[in-house]
């Protein structure tokens, strides 16, 4: 953000812009840069889930569109969607449906805002990042509930109370397992939480204390159910045998739900290598010359994990959703805390 | 209490179990085969669309009485050493390819092919003419056949 102020008031001159046209033409760029991003790897994950959904099942993927293994196949899912007849039901209140999509594509977006993805580029250098990216992260369930109601289906409102009582559960075990990695750091500010993680892959915030490594598969396992994927999605399934919140939605409505998903686990899977994996640091010291693309991959790396998870492991039923977040998680969470915290006043860093 | 903690303990192993045997098939090669251009080995006796040579048939009408929803066509004209072979159609859209057809021959005429795409976009497409009568007009009688040079003899 800094860089892109200086660029722009270089560009137009010194004091030919007022210091806040340049400051909001510096945050409409970069918004809508990263929207672009956004949107490309929401569609290039379309793509990759599906080959990794064949090569599971012993099948290939998308073989045929775009000559190479069906990579426009994406592209023509897209043109497909955008294709499809804009239908609101008769009695749903206009406004919160037409709304509930922007505000759960919306949810994703601002929390791409705060993620570090090399020591120069930050499009917003918080000091509070990570607790803003979890408290933005929750527009997302006002999106779910406002879609449910709007669709004027009671079965839309079944899906998005379960959804909505999912992910407002599943945020506790999902922030406390990086309160551990905050103590370490003393910061919240996503930047400081990867630079303290330098020096080679054993001062990964993973491995350097044993109650952060359960801590990590707490957070995994937490953002599941955060994002609705995998062995967590009730209320998609919800679409499957009955309806879900989104039945309702057709068209380019259904396309924001479809994004925010993959925008979603995208965020969280960044999130995962920023806090726990070093962030854009590599494992070995002397390999630190791609800071952007090693965080990429070790994002990209986590949401294959994501992706075999999913497809490996059947569907949970939402009230044993619900005992595993609240009698499982959280105290297997609250005792990484205490854990951790024990752990460094023995080993003398607290 | 106890049960609980084997709750957990069954759920994570379970899970571990059912990761590692998907994990694995990263490295077996998909079954899936790319058709047209890979095609599945058929059976020797596969039953396909059916082919009759017409250098052996003798219009003897076994085949179109041994069909269960008569799709053979065949016409004839004259009697005796004079009998030509005017037409002979299949209409494959009534075939079952039960290949009772090829069970009567006395010729082996009529055999099942192991063809199967043989996708149209007109119905009237899908009978096939085995003898173009504006072409050829095929004898019938044994002797005519060696005569014209016409007839293979059939393999024991």
């Amino acid at each position: 953000m800094q860089l892109l102020t200086e660029m722009i008031r270089g560009w137009f001159g010194p004091d030919k812009m007022s210091d806040q046209w340049v400051i909001i033409w510096a945050a409409v760029t970069l918004a809508t840069l990263m929207f672009i991003v956004m949107a490309l790897c929401a569609l290039i994950f379309t793509w990759l889930e599906r080959k990794v959904a064949g090569i599971i099942q012993s099948r290939y993927g998308p073989m045929r569109t775009g000559r190479f293994h069906g990579w426009a196949q994406a592209v023509a899912d897209m043109l497909k969607i955008l294709g499809k007849e804009d239908i609101i039901p008769a009695e749903a209140n206009r406004f919160y449906f037409s709304f509930a999509p922007i505000l759960v594509l919306l949810g994703s977006l601002l929390a791409w805002a705060a993620i570090p993805w090399s020591p120069n580029f930050v499009a917003a250098d918080l000091d509070l990042g990570l607790f803003y990216i979890f408290a933005v992260s929750s527009l997302v369930i006002i999106g779910i509930l406002m879609a449910g109601w709007a669709s004027n289906n009671k079965w839309a409102l079944y899906g998005a109370a379960r959804g909505a009582a999912q992910m407002v559960s599943y945020e506790i075990p999902l922030a406390l397992a990086c309160i551990p990695v905050v103590m370490y750091t003393g910061s919240l500010n996503p930047s400081d939480i990867v630079i303290a993680q330098q020096g080679g892959i054993l001062n990964w915030f993973i491995f350097r204390n044993p109650f952060l490594f359960v801590g990590f598969f707490v957070y995994f396992i937490a953002s599941i159910a955060e994002t609705n994927r995998g062995p967590f999605d009730m209320p998609e399934t919800e679409s499957e045998l009955v309806a879900g919140y989104h039945t309702e939605y057709t068209g380019m409505r259904f396309a924001f739900f479809f994004l925010s998903e993959y925008a979603n686990l995208f965020l969280v899977s960044l999130i995962a290598a920023m806090v726990f994996l070093g962030g854009w640091w590599a494992p070995i010291p002397g390999l630190d010359f791609a800071p952007a693309l090693t965080f990429i991959i070790k994002g990209v790396l986590m949401v294959l994990l994501n992706m075999w998870v999913r497809w490996t492991l059947p569907r949970v039923r939402v009230d044993q959703l619900m005992h595993l977040c609240w009698k499982v998680m959280i105290p297997l969470s609250l005792i990484c805390v205490v854990g951790a915290g024990l752990w460094m006043m023995w080993r003398g860093q607290a | 209490m106890v049960r609980y903690f084997t709750d957990i303990w069954q759920a994570v192993s379970s899970a571990a179990v059912g990761m590692s045997i998907t994990i694995k098939h990263i490295w077996k090669k998909p079954v899936t085969l790319q058709y047209p251009e890979e095609r599945q080995v058929l059976p020797p006796r596969f039953r396909g669309f059916v082919h009759n040579d017409m250098n052996k048939c003798d219009a003897c009408q076994i085949c179109a009485r041994n069909c269960p929803v008569d799709c053979i066509y065949i016409e004839t004209e004259g009697k005796g050493k004079d009998r030509w072979l005017t037409r002979y159609a299949i209409d494959y859209n009534k075939c079952i390819w039960c290949s009772l057809c090829t069970e009567g021959c006395p010729t082996s005429s009529i055999t099942m092919s192991h063809d199967y795409d043989h996708s149209v976009y007109f119905r009237e497409s899908l009978v096939y003419e085995y003898v173009d009568p504006t072409v050829q007009k095929i004898p019938c009688h044994k002797d005519m056949r060696v005569e014209l040079g016409f007839w293979v003899m059939p393999k024991p």
